[in-house]
């Protein structure tokens, strides 16, 4: 490009001033991008459940609500169901309550019809079956408390008066979850029957046929409806999102706060352009005068404050990407966000915004430079 | 008030500039400022005219008019035989870059380029090649005696230097005429008069048609002509006179 010069010299004329709004820009995009890509994991964990066959049958009144372990054979009995199995989120940590991770007592014969998706060596598997108080666990917590295959551990309940001791008997793979803790569902019910008395957080179903999801969640509904525990059968995808919910509107917390920082970016950088293009207002009417129309004068500033605000962009964006490939946030967070890490989406979207942010800052000054009578910009040096 | 400056040998020479009847009056809030009342000038092709005057005379007003960044409230412009006073601000803009180079007062040089890319700077708008661009650059530069130069920023040069080199930006296109307000008005004597040298070669050697606004007399004196101008109108002038 002919003006490639012109414009870059212009970009760097005030070296100081430049780095400053690089710096902020850039910091400013940092925050958003890693907010982008909170968000981002949130929906990779809301949606980690699409394309399974499975449902969750929960009570009506709410996740904290138990369900009677009878209810199991009843739902059994519906046509198009392979199996079912029970679930128990214990509420468990390990040593001392910041060591918080998710952990449940699981019906050890159905992991591998029920949970499919969760790949567990077959040796490693048998074992876990074998061994009534034995466990499997992903490898994220693996990695984060130094376990291996055969240590014994022991959580400590909250939610139950029952500390379980188990060995670790297998190590699972899964595309979402890597910081999950599964135990045998007898030995935690012979530990609480006294107090869950026959009861039990969630029922997970596995149906035949994707198409029928709808109507046998229905089919489960309807059967309890009368009853003293009614359910809510939800779809995997659905109960994942109404977990995430739990964690507060954080969704919209982050977008609000994102959207709040690039408008502040965009009143920041308009206070700089506009200092940039009001000390030029003479070599601007030099331009001008020597044959530049109010057209080119429009793009040529144009392009150096979208070239602006997409350094600044992407020196944050980047710097958050190369930051989160640096830092394990896994460990970093404790298993709050897994695989966390800013993807190509996310940088695309900073990238657009930042040149939004360039174009919406710069127009006013640009169009005003552009505008100027040359007159009136030579009237200081005619 | 008409005026038709004649050439230095005393022959009327073909009319590149012709000022009919114009008018100009500036809006300042609500009040109207006349600036121009009713000016006739015809300028011959080649010639080298100073426009003289107190402030306020209108004299830079009507350099701007023939220079195509302003525009008359009434009366035509011609230059070339062109009514640029018709013309709307894109074509007006096409219509500078090729047909007028400009020399300010305060040189006016775009300070984070070097003395070659200001030179280079009207050359963007033309379709030349940059080989081409560079020697129509470096063959400006040789003109004002700046070759040794190019790759000085105006920071690095002096007073004399820097318009020297507006100069070369002024006369890179080979504009059809050069409009200089007060050219040497923040120069040194020395500097001053090297300008007005380089300004009289470029008349005498090269035929530039140059219009010249100063306060200066010895400036005057470097002319062809002289034309008076006080609030707004032509007047006789004494020194012209003289010349005639």
């Amino acid at each position: 490009m002919r003006f490639s010069k012109l414009v870059l010299r212009n970009l760097f004329r005030n070296k100081l001033r430049t780095l400053l709004t690089l710096v902020l820009m850039g910091a400013i995009f940092f925050f958003v991008s890693t907010m982008l890509s909170i968000l981002a994991n949130f929906e990779a964990a809301s949606n980690s459940g699409e394309g399974q066959n499975r449902l969750g049958v929960q009570s009506a009144i709410s996740l904290a609500n138990p369900l009677p372990l009878s209810h199991e054979a009843k739902i059994q009995k519906i046509p198009g169901i392979v199996d079912t199995a029970k679930l128990q989120w214990m509420g468990a940590y390990y040593k001392e309550q910041k060591n918080f991770f998710a952990n449940f007592a699981v019906d050890h014969e159905k992991m591998q019809t029920v949970w499919d998706d969760y790949s567990t060596p077959k040796e490693q598997l048998e074992a876990f079956k074998a061994d009534r108080t034995g466990a499997i666990v992903g490898p994220e917590l693996m990695k984060r408390y130094g376990w291996k295959i055969g240590d014994k551990v022991t959580l400590i309940g909250t939610i139950f008066p029952f500390n379980p001791e188990v060995t670790i008997r297998g190590e699972y793979k899964h595309k979402f979850d890597s910081s999950s803790f599964f135990i045998h569902f007898d030995y935690f019910y012979e530990a609480t029957k006294e107090v869950t008395r026959g009861t039990v957080g969630t029922f997970w179903v596995r149906v035949r046929d994707p198409k029928d999801m709808a109507k046998i969640s229905q089919e489960i509904d309807e059967m309890f409806k009368n009853s003293e525990y009614p359910t809510e059968t939800f779809t995997e995808k659905e109960f994942q999102q109404q977990f995430m919910a739990m964690i507060g509107n954080i969704k919209l917390l982050f977008t609000v706060v994102s959207i709040c920082s690039i408008f502040m970016v965009v009143l920041l950088a308009a206070l700089t352009m506009s200092m940039a293009a009001r000390e030029r207002v003479t070599e601007i009417a030099v331009l001008k005068a020597i044959g530049f129309t109010r057209g080119m004068i429009l793009t040529l500033m144009l392009i150096e404050f979208v070239m602006l605000g997409l350094i600044g962009g992407a020196l944050g964006t980047f710097a958050a990407k190369l930051v989160f490939l640096v830092f394990n946030m896994t460990e970093l967070t404790q298993g709050f966000l897994v695989n966390f890490g800013v993807n190509t989406e996310t940088v695309l979207t900073c990238l657009a915004t930042a040149a939004i942010v360039g174009l919406l800052a710069g127009g006013l000054p640009a169009l005003r430079s552009a505008r100027l009578s040359v007159v009136d910009g030579l009237r200081k040096v005619w | 008030m008409s005026r038709a400056p004649t050439g230095s040998e005393g022959d009327v020479m073909d009319s590149l500039v012709e000022i009919r009847d114009v008018y100009k009056v500036y809006k300042r809030d609500s009040f109207d400022v006349p600036v121009l009342n009713g000016v006739s000038v015809t300028v011959p092709k080649g010639d080298f005219l100073a426009l003289m005057g107190p402030s306020g005379s209108g004299k830079t007003t009507l350099l701007n008019l023939i220079a195509g960044i302003d525009k008359p409230t009434r009366g035509q412009v011609i230059v070339d035989g062109k009514e640029i006073s018709a013309l709307n601000e894109t074509r007006l803009a096409t219509w500078r870059a090729t047909h007028v180079g400009f020399i300010f007062q305060m040189y006016n040089l775009i300070p984070v380029l070097n003395a070659f890319d200001n030179v280079e700077l009207p050359l963007l708008l033309t379709h030349l090649k940059k080989k081409e661009r560079r020697e129509h650059v470096e063959s400006a530069l040789n003109i004002v005696g700046l070759g040794d130069r190019i790759h000085h920023f105006p920071r690095q040069l002096s007073g004399g230097q820097e318009q020297r080199v507006a100069i070369a930006r002024a006369i890179v296109t080979d504009p059809t005429i050069l409009v200089a307000d007060e050219p040497t008005g923040d120069l040194d004597a020395k500097s001053a008069h090297e300008i007005l040298d380089l300004l009289h070669q470029l008349n005498a050697d090269y035929l530039k048609t140059i219009i010249m606004v100063t306060h200066d007399p010895k400036a005057a004196d470097r002319a062809n002509h002289v034309l008076h101008l006080d609030k707004g109108v032509l007047v006789e002038s004494a020194q012209e006179e003289a010349r005639h």
